[in-house]
């Protein structure tokens, strides 16, 4: 029986969805410009990841590996994420008007989030139990809003700053990116003992 | 009701149509993927054990030499640096390595898949399942500098499942 | 637009990964070694020509409100081919890409052409388009991938064949491991845009 904390801090810290895995790089560098709008696709990430890893592993489970079916995963998990993702964003803007002005417009975006994808693949492979999968996915979506956070409140910074031309918005974001790597590779060592 | 079928219809077709292409890609490929695992397993377990034959029990191989029964094989699996890494461990009956193969890792390139390399498994050949430790632990492995818990998993990953190899066979 | 420019533009002017800035997540993961990058982008073409020119042959029976699972359905069983396909007759090369295999399917780059070139136009343009931006890629991720295998790992082995001998016992570990990949890509960015400053 896996250790949930030790998932939740492996896939928050250890093995980072964006700064290790390279999963949800896309929204990554194209909302952390401010911090308004990296705390609202964080959020909506959360939500989305947990939701997928919840609905993703039953249907692994109990439709696809009794019949033998396991290569259709990519198919499948891919449909059920969009129609999900389709579904929420109906939801929120006909019940929650405010919460879909914050959050709404991110949400198709997050069907191509790699992480999204990406956690329920995860999942299947590291062999979790249900369990397991919704906590890799909620605390994949965590790691993956800290690190957002964190790259915003950088570039905001940069913003201020006397970039050369040729670094300025991607590659500089890149290379504060980079740094940001190095710094939670100290974590490697965690959670191990 | 029309157009909502007029709407799906073709949304069905595709569906059904690449359904039966994915099928058909499978059968195709199914044979083919099943021998290429099999042969895996089996190189491994003849390097793992050289000269012996295999029978499959429980989680584990008995392995015999001349029909003598002489030790055991098995997989061991440990989580690594960044991936499961799968180990096919050849053990004698008294529980000290024959030799190990690493069947599949998917550690950092140059630093953690160096734990493939002969240099590392070699060492393990000869040792008691007990003394299967790193060096700065208390046992007789070196690690690989900069890819210690690579190193570890599957150091641990050996005693561990071969004690329970050894555990279940007695019985 | 001409059609050899169709071709060419995904190459250079509007090459996928510095232009665009798609797809991502796979070529940070898998720059890691020459092999893996070769192997990756081949299978991002492969997709790429076939979901561009599946779609472009159907486009005209396609409502727009399905579009969106339609474009899923045709790009993820493209990927599972590919997938196993590459199981079966490339197991050493699917083994080191992992996930990122099926990942191919929610490449930004084969979305984003299918939905906004191949629905809209003919066969032979969306064709040469996924060629060309299969191509652009393929240039791009090889080249983040010599840096990183060449500085990370001190040698770069093709195939199977040692091209460049191991030149020292310590390679920069770093270039291999994430930070090397975020370095590398923003490097190549700079350099990209400087080269434009200059030019006009």
């Amino acid at each position: 029986m896996e250790n949930l904390l030790l998932i939740a801090l492996s896939a928050i810290f250890v093995n980072n969805f964006v700064l290790f895995r390279f999963l949800g790089l896309c929204p990554f560098f194209g909302v952390s410009k401010k911090t308004s709008s990296a705390l609202g696709m964080g959020g909506a990430v959360i939500f989305v990841m947990t939701c997928a890893s919840a609905l993703t592993w039953p249907i692994y489970t109990y439709l696809l590996v009794p019949r033998g079916l396991q290569f259709m995963r990519t198919v499948v998990f891919i449909l059920v994420i969009a129609a999900f993702v389709q579904l929420i964003e109906m939801v929120i803007r006909k019940h929650a008007r405010e919460l879909y002005e914050a959050l709404g417009i991110y949400l198709p975006l997050i069907t191509t989030n790699c992480a999204v994808l990406g956690v329920a693949l995860l999942n299947v492979e590291e062999q979790y139990h249900f369990l397991g999968s919704v906590v890799n996915g909620f605390a994949g979506g965590v790691g993956f809003t800290l690190a957002l956070l964190l790259m915003s409140g950088i570039r905001e910074r940069l913003e201020l700053a006397e970039v050369p031309r040729s670094f300025r918005d991607l590659p500089i974001a890149f290379i504060s990116a980079a740094l940001l790597a190095f710094a939670f590779m100290a974590f490697s060592g965690l959670g191990v003992w | 009701m029309k157009k909502m079928l007029g709407i799906a219809l073709p949304l069905i077709v595709i569906c059904v149509l690449f359904g039966a292409v994915l099928a058909l890609v499978h059968e195709v490929t199914e044979p083919r993927i099943k021998e290429v695992e099999a042969a895996k397993i089996n190189a491994s377990l003849s390097y793992a054990f050289p000269g012996g034959e295999f029978a499959p029990m429980d989680g584990y191989y008995v392995v015999t030499v001349g029909g003598e029964e002489v030790g055991y094989a098995f997989i061991a699996e440990g989580k690594g640096f960044e991936s499961v890494i799968r180990t096919m461990v050849g053990m004698k009956k008294d529980g000290t390595i024959e030799r190990i193969y690493v069947i599949s890792q998917r550690e950092t390139p140059g630093l953690g898949t160096r734990i493939a390399e002969p240099e590392f498994t070699a060492q393990f050949t000869g040792y008691r399942l007990e003394e299967l430790r790193l060096r700065r632990e208390g046992g007789v492995i070196d690690g690989i500098t900069g890819a210690t818990i690579s190193s570890r998993a599957m150091t641990e990953s050996i005693r561990e499942t071969g004690l329970e190899v050894l555990n279940e066979s007695v019985y | 637009m001409s059609r050899y420019t169709e071709l060419t533009k995904g190459i250079f002017k509007c090459n996928p990964l510095f232009y665009l800035v798609l797809g991502l997540c796979p070529t940070l993961a898998v720059s890691t070694r020459v092999d893996n990058a070769l192997g990756m982008s081949l299978g991002v073409l492969f997709v790429l020509i076939g979901s561009n020119t599946l779609v472009s042959l159907v486009r005209r029976w396609i409502p727009a409100e399905v579009r969106i699972p339609c474009f899923i359905v045709v790009t993820a069983s493209l990927v599972t081919v590919v997938d196993l396909l590459m199981q079966g007759y490339a197991p050493d090369l699917y083994a080191r890409l992992g996930i990122y295999v099926p990942l191919i399917v929610v490449n930004c780059i084969i979305l984003g052409r299918v939905e906004a070139f191949a629905s809209k136009k003919p066969v032979l343009d969306s064709l040469l388009d996924a060629v060309g931006m299969g191509t652009g890629f393929m240039l791009g991720i090889t080249a983040i991938a010599i840096c990183r295998e060449l500085l990370g790992g001190g040698q770069l082995v093709l195939l199977g064949l040692t091209i460049v001998p191991a030149f020292t016992k310590s390679p920069a570990l770093v270039m291999v491991l994430a930070p090397g990949a975020f370095l590398t890509l923003g490097t190549i960015m700079a350099l990209s845009n400087y080269r434009k400053l200059r030019r006009g």
